[in-house]
């Protein structure tokens, strides 16, 4: 039986319900330091003067650092993957005039000015956290505050503060894709023009095991830091040791065995990381890190917040004829990423045909955290866009939505299609998956349930969207394959980095099935520069995509290897070897070992011919190019008590379409993960700021995140329409869940409330703005 | 956190005298004051633990009838307790926070500390109970004073409080959709004497009586005679989660669920 496609039970579980998972604090160092950091009180000031005496005299300290300190020591600015038009598989974003997108250096402690609340000025290395904590509050820093701004809109008016001397006016970016003029005639000409504008919230990832780092001096001279990101132990060594000024043969990143969520905003180099490697230098001692869940709030990576307007024209009968959009993304105060921006941009028009598209992308600054990739950047944001688009379009032109989707959306005999704006997607069956989820989610019986519902008082809403993503990542990926013998198992060490979707068991599966092994007999082993040489993480839905790839190069060479030399030991001709099940044969013949036996005589055996000497391995390494294409539909019913404004999520279904299924248990999992943030941005997660800048969510006491009580039994099911390009099929799977729901949740809720002339209603739709909508709509 | 001692009394007498050191502090269930002193927001001297004193921990019915709960009762225990006896209260301390809350956090801290949107202090007011500490009783009617504040004096330790035992009760809760406290909270109680409606979570001067409903509900306990009734929005919170109107429209709908579901 074949491995791939079976629901293997996760290896890791068992470790981690017993409480024995390895998280980045989970090491003891002896003679270890613990940093604390000093943060800017206010979102937009200048540093006047800092004041670090006090601090350094009190007992327990080991070093205070200040930015100047670092700047002295040759520590530079965190070189963040901005990008560029010229690069990557995305659409080239550039600005009008031809320039680049904006980079801005972002010190890991400040230097003279704080451009968001809460960003790092002075470091404390002591003996203890409290001790470090007495310090702290006593560095005296003197600020000079300035006019702040949290919203990017308002960054772009005439008048707003200004973060950066060499970004004019906040705007980091300015493009434009697809044909403006062809775009403006068919709009002009349209029977139906819709428009749609919205905010889109920003959120923020509340890892449930806070950022943690530690970094210590190797007896050779190497500082080692022990903390994990999305884009694996190769980028963050290449991107720590440039800060701190130090050739990467001087830095090894070792990420710890297990990460408590990431999501995306652990994706970006943390200030932290860079700090501790270097007092960790400086005073010769190890040094821990552990963010506390306040600092976490004000001071982690941040996603979405992005604005929208789209336009959409249709003829008399519903065919879309054209599609203009502006999306203007909050990147906050440093140029951490432009990838949401770019990632949604592309796919404005979902998956229906639209002849002709026009979209501008603006990156603006302003006095908030960074902005970065967050379950599936940019794409969720541009499906709410299109598919709230469609659904206003429906009801105010007079279409059902269902048949309004299904009369303009790409036919599977469509495929490649190539979008207006120039992205080709590369096959699936969208309509099936469409007719699938509103079977799966009983819309033939939608009228009667509506009925029941407002029997009991309440109303019903149903919501349905499509989506498709357009993932890709670092494209380049590393396998390799060796058989231990000693063991008897296979160690398979790849640049991915698992942060809690299982790989351990699904590539064991992938592996094991290729060789003939039992799953358990193949191990996975990641995150350490010191055996990691290439590869890019995990992160846009590339560790299986690009892992599968190379761990199929480097197994295949295993097998070579493994008939070359049962060949050799056995005096016959690589040809005449066949390999199945884990065992080679001599064909026509009695003559048979196990793959570990065989790497334990040619280990024993002095006669192997030069070449074939030592352990039996290989390696896969290669370079992907290009976006792979997820895609599915999911409905979000809810039931909305009009009195109150309160709702409840009755209903819940997704249908997914991954090409290729791996392991279904696990993707169904990480599919319910995906609703459960898809679903909470929609109607829980809003993070806000007040006019000075400062957050208002800073606690899970006012920041509304999901749990499990909030959700009814999910309904999931998977597509399998294999993708064309990937040699095996696969599609990206673990952000279904997410891309779609902001939209399924907010055209319930639309749906809902229309019998009360009800709109729109803006992220999160909490119950409070749900009843403010009823009471306006009462007068 | 900043350093402090610790100090475990096994007696009453002992926690009192204990508490009469400077920079001395109760602590409770820790519910509200470990997350303070994480936050570095309280810097007691002296943290005076009242979790090791049995003699303020239990529940029992006095020659009264009235249900007495000892001050350092865990809310799990009332939950489990009292479904029988006085079911509305079983109710309302089965939904504070979740079973780590409950099992810590104490009736005596929630009504010592009167966070405004806390379930207790509906309960207590509308219960007409007697709370009674180290040094005296007080009617939950003179017992609290605003956001945060009591009567009870420095040092002074809730040991008891009693709930009179009402023919009919109800406690809605609107929780508010982060932190799961009452964005408002309404405990509607019928007594032989006449209904009580206590609100909590919605005023800007913490939990208050809503006499209006009361005089309606004594005449006629129905949903039916509240219609018209409004709350004003004046002095009601205003926060993120929820406008003063909006606050203000939810005390009449839980007032009316309320009575409905008490019978």
């Amino acid at each position: 039986m074949t491995l791939i496609g079976t629901g293997v039970r996760r290896k890791e579980d068992l470790r981690l319900l017993r409480g024995q998972g390895d998280y980045a604090d989970d090491i003891h160092l002896p003679d270890a330091t613990w940093a604390v950091f000093a943060r800017a009180p206010y979102a937009h000031a200048r540093l006047v003067s800092i004041d670090v005496s006090a601090a350094r005299e009190m007992p327990g300290v080991v070093a205070v650092l200040t930015g100047a300190d670092l700047q002295a020591a040759g520590i530079g600015a965190i070189p963040h993957v901005v990008g560029s038009s010229l690069t990557g598989a995305d659409i080239a974003l550039k600005n009008r005039d031809g320039s680049e997108r904006a980079r801005t250096d972002h010190p890991p402690l400040i230097l003279d000015r704080s451009r968001f609340a809460g960003e790092p000025f002075a470091a404390v290395i002591a003996d203890s956290v409290a001790a470090a904590k007495d310090a702290a509050e006593l560095i005296e820093a003197e600020w000079e505050e300035l006019p702040a701004v949290t919203s990017a809109l308002a960054a772009l008016e005439d008048g707003a503060p200004q973060l950066w001397d060499h970004v004019p006016g906040n705007l980091a970016l300015e493009a434009e894709i697809g044909d403006e003029a062809a775009t403006d005639a068919a709009l002009a000409g349209a029977a139906h023009r819709v428009v749609f504008d919205s905010q889109i919230n920003r959120v923020t990832g509340v890892h449930m095991e806070p950022r943690s780092s530690a970094a210590w001096v190797e007896e050779d001279g190497r500082v080692t830091v022990r903390c994990s990101g999305g884009t694996g132990v190769v980028q963050m060594r290449e991107s720590i040791a440039q800060t701190l000024g130090l050739p990467v043969e001087r830095v090894r990143i070792v990420a710890p065995g297990d990460v408590g969520g990431n999501f995306g905003t652990r994706n970006a180099t943390y200030p932290e990381f860079v700090v501790i490697a270097h007092a960790a230098r400086q005073t010769g001692r190890p040094v821990k890190h552990l963010v506390e869940r306040s600092e976490a709030f004000s001071t982690d990576y941040q996603a979405r917040d992005l604005h929208v307007r789209v336009e959409l024209g249709m003829d008399e009968d519903g065919t879309f004829l054209a599609l203009k959009a502006v999306n203007t993304s909050n990147i906050g105060a440093h140029t951490a990423s432009y990838v949401p921006l770019n990632k949604g941009i592309q796919l404005m028009t979902g998956l229906y045909r639209v002849p002709v598209a026009h979209a501008t992308a603006r990156a603006v600054l302003t006095n908030t955290p960074p902005t970065i990739p967050y379950r599936s950047a940019g794409r969720p944001e541009a499906m709410y866009a299109i598919e709230r688009l469609v659904d206003l379009a429906a009801r105010e032109c007079g279409f059902d939505p269902i048949e309004l989707r299904r009369r303009n959306m790409i036919p599977r005999e469509a495929f490649p299609y190539t979008n207006p704006f120039g992205i080709t997607y590369d096959s699936g069956d969208h309509i099936a998956a469409m007719d699938r989820a509103l079977e799966l989610a009983d819309h033939a019986g939608l009228p009667a349930r509506r009925e029941k519902a407002r029997a009991r008082g309440k109303r019903l809403g149903f919501g349905f969207a499509n989506y498709i993503e357009g993932t890709g990542g670092i494209p380049r990926e590393r396998a390799e394959v060796t058989v231990i013998p000693g063991e008897r198992r296979v160690e398979v060490v790849l640049g991915t980095q698992d942060t809690g979707q299982g790989h351990r068991t699904a590539f064991a599966q992938l592996v094991a099935d290729w060789l003939g092994l039992e799953v358990d007999e193949v191990t996975i082993r990641t995150g350490d520069t010191d055996v990691v040489l290439a590869g890019g993480g995990s992160h846009s839905g590339r560790s299986l995509r690009f892992g599968s790839i190379v761990m199929d190069e480097a197994s295949r060479g295993v097998i070579a290897r493994a008939r070359a030399v049962f060949a050799a030991l056995n005096g016959a001709e690589a040809g005449d070897v066949e390999f199945s099940d884990g065992y080679l044969r001599l064909a026509d013949s009695n003559v048979v070992t196990h793959l570990f036996d065989l790497a334990g005589a040619a280990e024993a055996s002095d006669d192997l011919p030069e070449d074939l000497r030592g352990p039996i391995a290989a390696v896969g390494d290669k370079v992907t190019a290009g976006l792979a294409f997820p895609y599915g539909a999911a409905v979000c019913e809810l039931e909305i008590d009009p009195d109150t404004g309160a709702y409840e999520i009755v209903r819940y279904t997704s249908v997914d379409d991954v090409g290729r299924a791996l392991n279904p248990m696990i993707l169904h999992g990480q599919t319910h993960g995906g609703i459960a943030q898809g679903v909470g941005q929609a109607l829980f997660e809003g993070y806000a700021f007040d006019e000075m800048g400062q957050n208002v969510t800073g606690s899970l006491m006012d920041y509304q995140l999901p749990r499990a009580g909030d959700f009814p039994m999910f309904t999931t099911d998977l597509s399998e329409v294999p993708a064309t390009s990937h040699p095996m099929g696969f599609r990206p799977g673990g952000e279904g869940g997410t891309t779609p729901a902001l939209a399924t949740c907010t055209n319930a809720v639309a749906d809902a409330l229309a019998e009360y002339g009800v709109r729109h209603l803006e992220m999160p739709v909490t119950p409070l703005r749900i009843w403010q909508a009823i009471e306006e709509s009462r007068g | 956190m900043y350093a402090f001692e610790i100090e475990r009394p096994t007696s009453l007498s002992d926690a009192v005298s204990a508490l009469k050191a400077e920079g001395a502090q109760a602590l409770g269930g820790g519910q509200t004051l470990i997350p303070s002193l994480k936050a570095r927001l309280a810097m007691p001297e002296v943290l005076v633990s009242l979790s090791a004193i049995d003699e303020i921990k239990g529940i029992c019915t006095d020659d009264e009838g009235r249900i007495c709960i000892g001050g350092g009762t865990p809310h799990g225990r009332v939950a489990a307790e009292l479904k029988d006896s006085y079911p509305a209260l079983a109710s309302l301390a089965a939904r504070i926070g979740d079973p780590a809350v409950r099992n810590r956090g104490t009736i005596g801290g929630s009504l010592a500390n009167n966070d405004p949107s806390a379930c207790w202090p509906a309960a207590a007011l509308a219960s007409d109970a007697v709370i009674k500490t180290d040094r005296r009783e007080i009617a939950a009617d003179d017992f609290f004073a605003g956001l945060f504040e009591t009567v009870l004096e420095e040092g002074e330790i809730v040991t008891e409080v009693r709930f009179p035992v009402p023919q009919a009760a109800n406690y809605q809760k609107f929780a508010q959709p982060a932190s799961r406290f009452a964005l408002v909270g309404v405990f509607v109680a019928k007594y032989e004497a006449g209904v009580r409606v206590a609100v909590t979570g919605a005023s800007e001067s913490g939990v208050f009586r809503w006499t209006e409903a009361e005089e309606k509900l004594s005449s006629d306990f129905s949903a039916a005679a509240l219609e018209g009734l409004s709350h004003a929005a004046e002095g009601m919170i205003g926060d993120l989660h929820g406008t003063p109107a909006y606050r203000a429209h939810l005390i009449g709908v839980l007032t009316k669920r309320a009575v409905a579901a008490a019978g």
